[in-house]
């Protein structure tokens, strides 16, 4: 097992290594260059332009730039971002927690959604609410996130005001509040993009669990278990669901990078200053050092996922050990 | 009348040395010491804190936007987020009047200079500070902030785009802890609106050395210090900026006791906000909300002239090589018969309703030397293709384009992906251009290439558009053939008329307004000749608000300057307004 996990870490370093070279030249090969805004102003002349380019360093040669960047990286320092006027580990450490409270919620929720969800299908196939649940899935499934969100947004906040629009506490008032209401307050603004989140993950687990589900049941040991007078709940829950969560663990291992990476759509719909948001406004600020840490860190986590799948395979399936 | 009042030798206070104003008659020899009783005998007179209750202040105004400001300092602050911060935080020497007069000193009102007094030969002006105002970290603003500023904003090594503002400006210096003179190569009718509306004062004490790069990583890029009526209280990223009433300001407290800037990127989230009451206003409604938003009975339209307008411009010049013109723009009887071939007005109506007007050129409504009735390019289709016929741009192939001396008349129009009222009018041009047997080809791009390709000209046409400022001296960056070259300017279409730039600056060194207006008449009507680009829209300002507050003042280059005197009645305000001060 450890040298599974060593070998597992040394590969995850070179993939990492990778994602962040392609990563950092392609953003530099993209068209247009940092503080947009700012250069596209009439009294920008060119002279002050090029001081703002040296300034960052960001008139050096691309490769020049690279081991400059790589070095700074090696000592723990990635950079200053220029679209936040703050070093970029400070902007990240101000959006991770932000986003892994609404992703790991979202993912519990779709999850255990997705799971619920089959297990009722199953155990009631080919009867009526079999089919609704299904179609309810695919619904969900096939409605893109964004238009999910504001689809949410409109109806729980905005036509029937149940729920705030966005951000993570009330403006204004937040500060005002005793330690229960801080907390309500806080639950009050996760509840819509964490539901949001957990509709849009439920649709993929329920559709893989009752696949999966189905097709273990026909084993020899659910029928033995059967025939040994095992009631049908029970049969499910202990016998059949430990083989059938393996392609479940599959959609764990892809989806927990997102737990760094965030979900842009809904945390630009709703206002979350999580991970996606960075990202995005990154990309579009052409921030070149906030870009590359936040895939680094994605990219990190996607080894990591990838990894923690595969160890919970070994651990569900005997054989793979 | 014509009057030259900006060479006056007079010493003139400031209580009007605009020639557009019937006050700078008074230009009378009248001592500083005089001056400064005087003025400040007009303030007591009208001191809106004589009588103020409890009841008159208090209330919080939250307002939505769409995106982070990228630095909170004034000299290197470029989006609005942070232009609105900056004003409230931190206070000039003197603010702009409502009727936003740039000639002279006319209108512009005391901020921390109580008072100034000219130089009898113009060269200078004396700036007296007003000793009573403080930094919110208590210490007292002094002439010194102000040598300070000016060295900041100026020194090419902080990279200010606002540095070209100061050119004119020789030195400033400061005789004593109370005065402080900024000195002039030489005498122009707006060398007062440029030294004391660019800068915004910053305090010496805190910024210190700092320079460069260092600039925006300093405290005050985050946490500003200001002299103004607000006091900065925080910023969560991505969520809001809070601040606070300086209750103890030199200048009276606001009437506001807070004033939140909330961030939300996506306009329906905005939208939903604002109608849902977490915001008390939305700086600008799109056009195609604008309906919804106006039925909301608990909201106010605000419908105020802009300051932006925005065209299709041509690139008169090869982009693949500079010194060639362009293979169809170098040429103007074509980009006359492409303007022809639009039906301006409809497009603009698409694209906005009702909330824009067709752009008169490269200029604004909202300036007074603006003649909105200048002769335009007609719209006749028929012209139009009459027009590329005789030019020999004929559709030999029958594809419906057409083409002359094997090149086909088919260009790139380059867009900028955020603004959907210009992607909009970029299809119906596209359209309307095929219709003569144009093609276009629309590239839709996101800012930052956008602006890249902008500066490195490699472009064949763009839906671009300006904000301009409240003096209309920037058209010599964007239009003018200092303006054209690549290392030196915003007129990335490379027009070049010099008529057009004698033009421009007689009408900068006019001091008089009808001075002003005919020369800027001429210029404009030359340049709407020329058809180095297709004049579309200048938007309107739509902003809505919430009923329970009481707007002061909008003025079109920042409807924020007056927020301090904004209020929300007592009997009117909810929770959140009561919740800073507990009433």
């Amino acid at each position: 097992m450890a040298a599974f996990l060593l070998r597992r870490l040394v590969h995850g370093v070179i993939v990492v290594a990778l994602v962040a070279t392609i990563v950092f030249l392609l953003i530099h090969a993209a068209p247009g260059a940092p503080f947009a805004e700012a250069m596209d102003n009439p009294n920008m002349t060119e002279a002050v332009r090029q001081k703002w380019l040296h300034a960052y360093g960001l008139d050096r040669p691309i490769g020049e730039q690279f081991i400059r960047y790589l070095l700074s990286v090696f000592r723990g320092d990635f950079g200053f971002s220029y679209s936040n006027p703050r070093p970029v580990v400070d902007v990240l450490a101000a959006a991770i927690p932000n986003t892994l409270l609404l992703m790991t919620l979202g993912l519990i929720g779709g999850f255990a959604l997705g799971i619920s969800v089959a297990v009722v299908q199953v155990r009631n196939r080919g009867k009526l609410i079999d089919k609704v649940l299904g179609g309810v899935s695919l619904a969900f499934f096939a409605v893109p996130d964004f238009w999910l969100a504001l689809l949410i947004l409109v109806s729980l906040s905005g036509w029937v005001h149940l729920f705030p629009t966005g951000g993570t506490v009330t403006v204004g008032e937040y500060d005002y509040l005793g330690p229960l209401g801080r907390l309500a307050d806080r639950a009050k603004h996760l509840f819509l993009p964490a539901l949001t989140l957990s509709l849009l993950y439920f649709p993929i687990i329920a559709r893989h669990q009752r696949a999966s589900l189905i097709d273990v049941l026909p084993s020899d040991y659910i029928t033995t278990a059967r025939a040994k007078g095992v009631d049908e709940r029970t049969v499910i829950r202990h016998h059949a669901m430990r083989n059938a969560l393996l392609p479940v663990v599959t959609i764990l291992g892809v989806a927990f990078p997102a737990l760094l990476t965030g979900a842009v759509f809904i945390e630009r719909v709703f206002s979350w200053p999580g991970m996606g948001f960075v990202i995005l406004s990154s990309i579009n600020g052409r921030d070149y050092p906030l870009l590359t840490a936040s895939v680094i860190l994605g990219a990190a986590f996607v080894v990591l996922g990838s990894l923690l799948a595969d160890t919970l395979y070994r651990w569900l399936d005997p054989r793979l050990r | 009348m014509q009057r030259q009042t900006h060479i006056s030798t007079a010493t003139a206070i400031h209580c009007g040395r605009g020639e557009d104003n019937p006050a700078t008659c008074c230009a009378v020899k009248i001592s500083f010491s005089k001056s400064v009783i005087l003025i400040a005998l007009v303030a007591a007179c009208s001191d809106p804190d004589a009588g103020r209750s409890d009841a008159a202040t208090g209330g919080t105004l939250i307002i939505s936007v769409g995106g982070d400001p990228e630095t909170l300092l004034p000299p290197i602050a470029s989006t609005t987020t942070g232009q609105i911060v900056g004003d409230l935080v931190y206070d000039r020497l003197a603010e702009i009047g409502d009727s936003l007069n740039t000639v002279g000193d006319y209108g512009f009102q005391p901020r921390l200079a109580e008072a100034w007094a000219w130089a009898p030969d113009s060269l200078s002006i004396a700036f007296r500070m007003n000793p009573a105002a403080r930094w919110h970290d208590g210490v007292p603003v002094r002439a010194g902030d102000v040598v300070f500023t000016y060295k900041l904003y100026s020194d090419s090594i902080n990279g200010s785009p606002y540095a070209v503002s100061l050119a004119g400006i020789d030195s400033v210096t400061a005789p004593d802890s109370l005065t402080a003179t900024i000195w002039f190569h030489q005498r122009s009718p707006m060398q007062f609106y440029d030294a004391v509306n660019t800068m915004s004062i910053l305090p010496q004490h805190i910024l210190g050395a700092v320079r460069g790069p260092e600039l925006r990583a300093s405290s005050l890029s985050r946490t500003p210090v200001g002299s103004g009526r607000f006091r900065f209280v925080k910023w969560n990223t991505g969520q809001s900026i809070e601040l606070a009433a300086d209750t103890s300001n030199y200048r009276h407290r606001p009437n506001l006791d807070r004033v939140i800037i909330t961030i939300a990127p996506d306009i329906n989230t905005a939208l939903t906000r604002l109608a849902g009451g977490e915001a008390d206003m939305l700086e600008q409604i799109p056009a195609a909300s604008f309906a919804t938003v106006a039925k909301d009975t608990s909201l106010r339209i605000s419908l105020t002239n802009g300051l932006d307008y925005n065209f299709v411009q041509f690139n008169l010049n090869d982009p693949k090589a500079r010194s060639r013109a362009h293979r169809l723009f170098g040429e103007k009887e074509v980009r006359r018969a492409l303007t022809m071939a639009l039906d301006r007005r409809s497009i603009v109506r698409n694209a906005y309703d009702s909330l824009a007007d067709v752009a008169v050129g490269p200029t604004v409504r909202a300036y007074p030397t603006t003649d909105p009735s200048l002769r335009q390019i007609p719209f006749s289709r028929d012209a139009a293709k009459k027009t590329l016929d005789s030019l020999g741009w004929k559709d030999l192939n029958g594809d419906g384009v057409r083409e002359k001396n094997g090149t086909t008349l088919e260009f790139t129009l380059s867009v900028p992906a955020p603004s959907a009222a210009r992607r909009s009018m970029a299809v119906l041009i596209q359209e309307q251009l095929g219709t003569v047997g144009a093609k276009v080809k629309i590239d839709v791009l996101d800012i930052p290439a956008f602006v890249d390709r902008q500066n490195r000209r490699a472009f064949d046409a763009v839906m671009g558009g300006w904000h301009v400022e409240p003096s209309p001296g920037g058209i010599r960056q964007t239009w003018g053939s200092g303006g054209a070259e690549s290392d030196n300017g915003s007129n990335y279409g490379s027009y070049r008329n010099p008529i057009f730039d004698s033009y421009v600056d007689s009408a900068l060194s006019s001091g008089t307004l009808s001075d002003r207006r005919a020369h800027f008449s001429r210029a404009y009507q030359t340049i709407v000749d020329d058809a180095p680009a297709i004049w579309l829209a200048e938007p309107k300002r739509v902003m809505a608000i919430h009923k329970r507050i009481r707007t002061v003042g909008l003025r079109p280059d920042a409807w924020w300057a007056n927020i301090a005197e904004w209020s929300i009645p007592a009997g009117e305000r909810i929770a959140r307004d009561r919740i800073a001060t507990g009433r």
